[in-house]
């Protein structure tokens, strides 16, 4: 039940932040873009980690 | 309360101080990178509001950890964590996806577990003033992935998952450390009910959550899997 709760309220709540703010012009140049496209831009255009020891996390409570 | 038991309490309110400290400095470095690529997004207001909530609760934290016996906080450092193969937008989406979607969903979670326990009231004090900032600053991380995953393909995010993961807890979280329940009511979870709630939050919580958004949750279930079963 808590979890079920945290998902509605961090991940749709953040979801519906994100959603009900406008665009951006950047936001307008990317839309006209490819979404492959935009990920080989991303990632270096192989879609997976080329060095994956070199990502990191971040430690919280 | 022992000796030993004030040690490890003590030491759990620094912890938590860097962390707090770190985390302001992170959340100011992002406002500024979204800033400069998203103009519209809510995201860099929040995240500069949440630096400010995060210096408010290290000093709740410190104020702990002095209570139970160590000034010996030790130094917070700021580092940026994407990997070198990702490169801006794509660099602070990492970024925001492992400290927010991640890290506070799970700090959310052991905070509202922590508050279900009878504890002293000082540290229920600073356990309610953190949890309610908390909830935002778990929001503002899938706020910004929404924002992205609604103009480029995110799916790439997948496979660096599992590194977000390994980097956001202990490497004896999984080990089977001796349990120690009376610490609970310091604000410490015993490590069996801190892993089982890492575990729930990253099944229940995380990994649906960046699903709802396109990244293939295999890599992180199969992270868990290794570690858990």
């Amino acid at each position: 039940m808590l979890f079920r709760k945290l998902f509605r309220m961090l991940v749709l709540g953040g979801a519906a932040i994100g959603a009900n703010a406008g665009c951006s012009t950047a936001q307008a140049q990317q839309t006209t873009e490819k979404k492959q496209d935009a990920r080989s831009t991303m990632d270096g255009g192989s879609g997976a980690p080329q060095d994956a020891g070199a990502g990191g996390g971040v430690q919280g409570w | 309360m022992t000796e030993a038991q004030r040690r490890i309490v003590a030491e759990a309110w620094a912890f938590r101080t860097r962390v707090e400290r770190e985390a302001a400095d992170r959340f100011i470095r992002l406002a500024t990178a979204i800033s400069s690529f998203d103009v519209a997004s809510p995201v860099p207001a929040l995240m500069r509001r949440a630096a400010e909530d995060e210096q408010r609760h290290a000093a709740l934290c410190v104020e702990l950890a002095t209570i139970y016996g160590t000034s010996e906080i030790g130094f917070a450092k700021d580092v940026p964590i994407a990997p070198r193969s990702l490169e801006g937008r794509a660099a602070v989406l990492y970024e925001v996806v492992a400290a927010c979607c991640i890290t506070e969903t799970e700090s959310v979670a052991t905070l509202t577990t922590l508050l279900a326990e009878e504890v002293e009231p000082a540290v229920e004090k600073a356990l309610r003033a953190i949890a309610r900032d908390e909830v935002s600053h778990g929001r503002m991380g899938w706020a910004h992935l929404a924002r992205e995953a609604a103009r480029y393909d995110v799916s790439f995010l997948s496979s660096w998952i599992p590194a977000m993961l390994s980097g956001s807890v202990e490497d004896t979280l999984f080990l089977e450390p001796p349990e120690d329940r009376d610490l609970l009511r310091y604000g410490v979870l015993p490590p069996s009910t801190k892993k089982a709630i890492f575990a729930r939050t990253l099944e229940e919580v995380v990994v649906p959550g960046l699903e709802t958004f396109g990244i293939d949750g295999g890599p992180a279930r199969a992270w868990l899997s290794a570690r858990i079963h």
